[in-house]
Parts: C-alpha cells; sequence; structure tokens
C-alpha cells in the first residue's frame, strides 16, 4: 500500500530552498559583509588582548586570528536555523497541509534546510576571499585540513540536532523565542565560536568539553589550528559522533511524540 | 460504490481549561486542569465515487474536524473511516495521493517562488508523469486563466489568483478525491463563478468526488444536489437540497407597508415575523392560506401601501435549522 520511496520530490525542495533563499539578494551580501566587518574588528580586539597579556602557549597571535576567521567563515554555514520551517509551520498550523501530502515530514525539513545551507556555504568563498585582503591566515597540512572538513561535517550536524530539538518544543509552546536566545547565548559562549575554550580558566573548561556545542565550533576548530593533534583526531570526531547519535535520538523521540500531538490534537 | 464511508465518527479534544484574568494565567503556568470537547459526536456517511456533496454547518460544528480526519492528519476518537479502500490516519501518505485539498484559508502554494515552480514541486511529490502533467498544465491555465501570472512569486497575487493557482494545485495529480474548505471565502464574484465553473468542470468532466464545506449557500445551491448539515458535531440532515427546500419552503412571507402604524397588529393565521416602523414581515403557510386570502384578511383590518411576496432562500432555511434543529416532516407540523 505505502507508495515507493522517490528521492525526487527532496532533491525538488532542497533546489527549491535554494532558490528562495536566492530571491533574498540583500540578505546576502549583508551576511558577507557582516563576517567581513567582524574578522576585522576580532583582529582589532586580539592583536590588542595580545599586546598587552602573555601570549597562550598553544594559541600564539596568528593561530588565534586564523582561529577566529575560519570560525566566522563557518558561522555563514553554522549560525543558520535551517529547521526554522518547523517552527513557522507549527505557528501557522501550515504544518497540516504538509501533512496530507505524500511527503515524509522530517526528510522535507532536512532537504529544505540543506539547500539553505548549501545556498550560504556557496558564500564561504568569496567571503574567504575577502577576508585575506584584511587578515592572514594559516593553511594546515592535507590530513589536518581533510580531519577539519570532516569534523566541520559532523558540528553541522550536532547543530543540526539541537535547532531540530529546538524547534521541535514549538509542537508544545508554540512560543521558543526565550529558549532560543539561550541557547544561542550558550552556544555563543560555550561552542567555541568566538573565544577558543582552551583560554578558558580550567573548571570552565571542564564544563565547556562536556557539553555538545563543543562538538560544533570548538572541536573542528582546536583541529584546524592544530590544538588538537593527528593522535588525537579519532577520538575528537569520535565525540562528536557521540553526540550526532545523542542528539539524534532526543530529536526523534520529540518528532514522534510531536507529531502524534498533531494528530491526536490537531495541532 | 461508495468511496468514502463513515460510519460513527467521533473526535474529542483535550484541552487546557483556562482561568480568566492574570492570575489565572499565572495560576495555569503550575496546575492545569483539562476539559474534554467534542468536536465531533457522532457522523455517520457515504459518498458514491463521482458525487459533489455540500458539508455545511455553523463554525465550530466540526466541519473541519472531519474534513482533517477525512484526509488522515487526525486520528479519530472512536469510529471507522474508510477512504477509497484505505483508513486514512492507518496509511496517511497512500491516502495522500488519491486526495486534493483546498482550504480558503490556508495556501499550500510556495509563498517566494513563482507559481510555475511550485506545480513543478507538486509534480515530483505526486508522481505525476511529465506527459500528464503538461496537459494538466494546459487545460487548468486555460479555465482559469492562470497564464498572465504563472512566473510572478505567490506573496504577490492577489487573493482571487491565489485560489485559482490553488485549485490547479490541488488537481494536478488528478485525486479521485478533493476536500474544499471554504474555498470561496473572501472573493469577489467574479472570481467565486470562475471557481464555482472549475469545481463544476472537475466534478462533472473528471468524475473527481467533491466534499465542498463553505457558509456560502450560494456555492452550494449552484454546484451539488445533496448536502449534510452538520450540526454540534452531528450529522442533522442529510439529503437533497430540493427535500430540503420543500420541507422547509412550505412557508413565505407577506411584506405589507401600513399607511400609520398600528401598535397592536394582529392577522388570524399569519405570524408577525418582524415589524420595522410601518413595515411588517407576516410569515403564512402557504397550503392553509393563499396569499389571495392573506392580503385580503390584511386589507379588511389595515390601511396599507404596498405588499411583496417573499420566498424563502436558502439561508434563510439554514438559519431557521441552526437555530430550532432540524426536524423530519417539518411540512405537516404547525408553527
Amino acid at each position: 500500500m505505502r507508495p515507493r520511496f522517490r528521492f525526487e520530490p527532496y532533491v525538488q525542495f532542497m533546489q527549491k530552498a535554494m532558490a528562495r533563499e536566492a530571491t533574498y539578494r540583500f540578505d546576502v551580501f549583508t551576511s558577507v559583509a557582516s563576517v567581513l566587518v567582524r574578522v576585522y574588528l576580532l583582529r582589532m580586539v586580539w592583536v590588542a588582548l595580545y599586546a598587552r597579556n602573555a601570549a597562550p602557549s598553544e594559541l600564539p597571535l596568528h593561530a588565534i586570528i586564523t582561529y577566529s576567521t575560519v570560525a566566522l567563515l563557518m558561522g555563514l554555514v553554522m549560525d543558520i536555523d535551517q529547521t526554522r520551517l518547523l517552527y513557522e509551520k507549527l505557528h501557522t498550523g501550515g504544518i497540516a497541509t504538509d501533512f496530507m501530502k505524500p511527503i515524509i515530514v522530517p526528510l522535507y525539513l532536512f532537504a529544505d534546510g540543506s539547500g539553505e545551507v548549501i545556498f550560504h556555504a556557496v558564500l564561504i568563498v568569496p567571503s574567504l576571499l575577502l577576508a585575506l585582503l584584511i587578515v592572514h591566515i594559516d593553511v594546515p597540512g592535507p590530513l589536518t585540513l581533510a580531519t577539519f572538513f570532516l569534523s566541520f561535517g559532523l558540528g553541522y550536524l550536532v547543530g543540526f540536532c539541537i535547532n531540530f530539538i529546538l524547534n521541535c518544543v514549538a509542537f508544545w509552546t508554540l512560543e521558543i523565542h526565550a529558549m532560543q536566545l539561550i541557547v544561542t547565548w550558550v552556544t555563543d559562549l560555550f561552542g567555541g565560536e568566538i573565544i577558543p575554550l582552551v583560554i578558558f580558566p580550567a573548571f570552565l573548561q571542564k564544563v565547556a568539553f562536556a557539553l555538545p556545542f563543543a562538538a560544533m565550533f570548538s572541536t573542528p576548530l582546536l583541529i584546524y589550528v592544530g590544538v588538537i593533534k593527528p593522535e588525537r583526531y579519532a577520538a575528537a570526531l569520535g565525540l562528536q559522533a557521540f553526540w550526532i547519535v545523542v542528539l539524534g535520538l532526543i530529536a526523534t523521540l520529540m518528532w514522534r511524540a510531536g507529531a502524534k500531538r498533531v494528530v491526536v490534537q490537531g495541532g | 460504490m461508495a468511496i468514502i464511508e463513515a460510519v460513527g465518527l467521533r473526535k474529542v479534544f483535550r484541552s487546557l481549561e483556562r482561568q480568566p484574568g492574570l492570575g489565572g494565567a499565572v495560576r495555569a503556568l503550575f496546575s492545569r486542569t483539562f476539559v474534554d470537547k467534542v468536536a465531533v459526536d457522532d457522523v455517520s456517511f457515504s459518498l458514491d465515487a463521482g458525487e459533489l456533496v455540500g458539508y455545511i454547518g455553523p463554525n465550530g460544528a466540526g466541519k473541519s474536524t472531519t474534513i482533517k480526519m477525512l484526509t488522515g492528519i487526525l486520528v479519530p476518537t472512536a469510529g471507522t473511516l474508510h477512504v477509497a479502500g484505505i483508513v486514512p490516519y492507518q496509511n496517511r501518505m497512500a491516502n495522500a495521493a488519491n486526495i486534493g485539498v483546498v482550504f480558503g484559508q490556508r495556501s499550500q502554494l510556495y509563498w517566494d517562488l513563482p507559481l510555475r515552480e511550485s506545480f513543478e514541486l507538486l509534480r515530483a511529490i505526486y508522481d505525476v508523469p511529465r506527459a500528464r502533467y503538461l496537459e494538466n498544465m494546459k487545460h487548468f491555465a486555460e479555465i482559469l486563466d492562470l497564464e498572465r501570472f504563472l512566473s510572478t512569486p505567490v506573496r504577490q497575487l492577489s487573493l482571487g489568483e491565489r485560489m485559482r493557482g490553488d485549485f490547479a494545485a490541488a488537481m494536478l495529480h488528478d485525486p479521485k478525491i478533493v476536500f474544499l474548505d471554504e474555498p470561496t471565502i473572501g472573493l469577489d464574484v467574479i472570481a467565486k463563478e470562475a471557481i464555482r465553473e472549475f469545481i463544476s468542470m472537475v466534478n462533472k468532466e473528471r468524475g473527481t468526488t467533491v466534499i465542498l464545506t463553505t457558509h456560502d449557500l450560494a456555492d452550494v445551491e449552484r454546484l451539488s444536489r445533496r448536502i449534510i448539515l452538520i450540526d454540534e458535531g452531528t450529522v442533522i440532515y442529510d439529503g437533497s437540497l430540493e427535500r430540503l427546500r420543500e420541507e422547509y419552503g412550505t412557508h413565505r412571507t407577506l411584506v405589507v407597508t401600513l399607511a400609520e402604524s398600528y401598535p397592536e397588529l394582529a392577522v388570524p393565521g399569519a405570524e408577525l415575523e418582524s415589524r420595522d416602523h410601518n413595515t411588517v414581515r407576516l410569515r403564512f403557510d402557504r397550503r392553509r392560506l393563499t396569499a389571495e386570502a392573506l392580503i385580503r384578511r390584511v386589507t379588511e383590518r389595515y390601511q396599507i401601501i404596498d405588499v411583496a411576496i417573499t420566498e424563502p432562500d436558502i439561508d434563510s432555511i439554514v438559519r431557521r435549522i441552526y437555530l430550532e434543529g432540524y426536524h423530519e416532516g417539518v411540512v405537516g407540523a404547525p408553527s
């Protein structure tokens, strides 16, 4: 009875999401400009801080500037809430029309979000080229670079799960703004996007590395700048994978309970 | 052969009871009491393939809830339901392939994309063969006059244009059954007529079964012979529009403009429906009293300037049923 699974609709969802993003051209330009402004500002901050303090041994000035520039470029992809569509659909009740179509709804959301992300990922290249006019970035060897990209991919999935879980909360509360603010704040602080976790005080480092947020930015970035050495690559990637499994499981359970609520309660 | 079969359908929602005021809102954060709300109490009906039926009822009668159960997005609390041989909530995906849905209040088109792209996407979703897709597109574009705005992003379309787009979108995969939930709401007369024309075409030429939910009874008069009236979650009438009109159309109203105001006005055999200054409306049973006899009785008693007779329209019949409930054989009952 069940219609056979076809990839075509989901590929289309992805393409349409890219096309949709491309219609907001102004947004594209401002997001590139904003990255460049932040690259410049962070460079100034680190130069000033390093001039007045003793540099931490593992992160000399050129390393930390590389770190924050790569982090900002990653942010072009990572800072997108790819599953915001779910929240919007729950808010407007539009989720009902999706359930009336012969599609797997979470896969649709994933395809749509990925389309959005792929579009923004394309912006990394011009942003990088322009950033090189402002700062110098270290480029590691091929093994490190490859591991970094793999770790970046895993970090993206961790971020996807966290966003999905957060948007699933809207099944019950409809409003998630306050929660989102908290999570954004915690991610900013404990994710390692702005401040490398290794320069935190020892106690705070323990807390930060025990949380899943470190798997988003900190792990790929510390691999890139060489703080995580090749012999620890496997363990670092393994920890990221662990978080994907745990968060993926929570996301699945929340989706099931939420979808059930829609079919039982009418949303 | 029945394409939709609903027996004893029931849906109870559990919702949070809200206390009034700020104190209540704060209390609700901590202690919650639930109340059960019966949205659909007991609904049974059977629809043959190719039928076009009006599903009518006041706000909150349970129309939308029934439609949601038929589309498989709500699980009934009790009762059985088959749509084209499928239990919708058990097999949502297979059911979805058989049905098309149009909501007047909610678009299924993709807001930021040109209309054409939404159709492309739906083609992929429903796996419509390319040739069939092009054929349908050509046909619909012609009837609904879509060509002009196929490349316009949906958010820039007028309501009438958007609804036409929504109708084409719902019919693109040749569904066996379409559910139309208030499809003409907010449209101007011309757009309404275009939509009705399209519904009629789909039903007659393609043999599509149509369930039409609407508050605009002109839709029903124009399109369907059969109506199902629902109130407080139960079916109160299921039958032809003509029968309803015959049963409830036994009473006419004589509108009389009086020369002067008579404070106490009474005419034997007629009921004073309303009065507005010197204009009074007298309701009478045409089988008991001829209009001529009634006019005579009025003129014998009062000075009049003008008279007119009005037949009950479907709106007033349904309004009366909403207020008083439906009574079988209301015909004979004295009112």
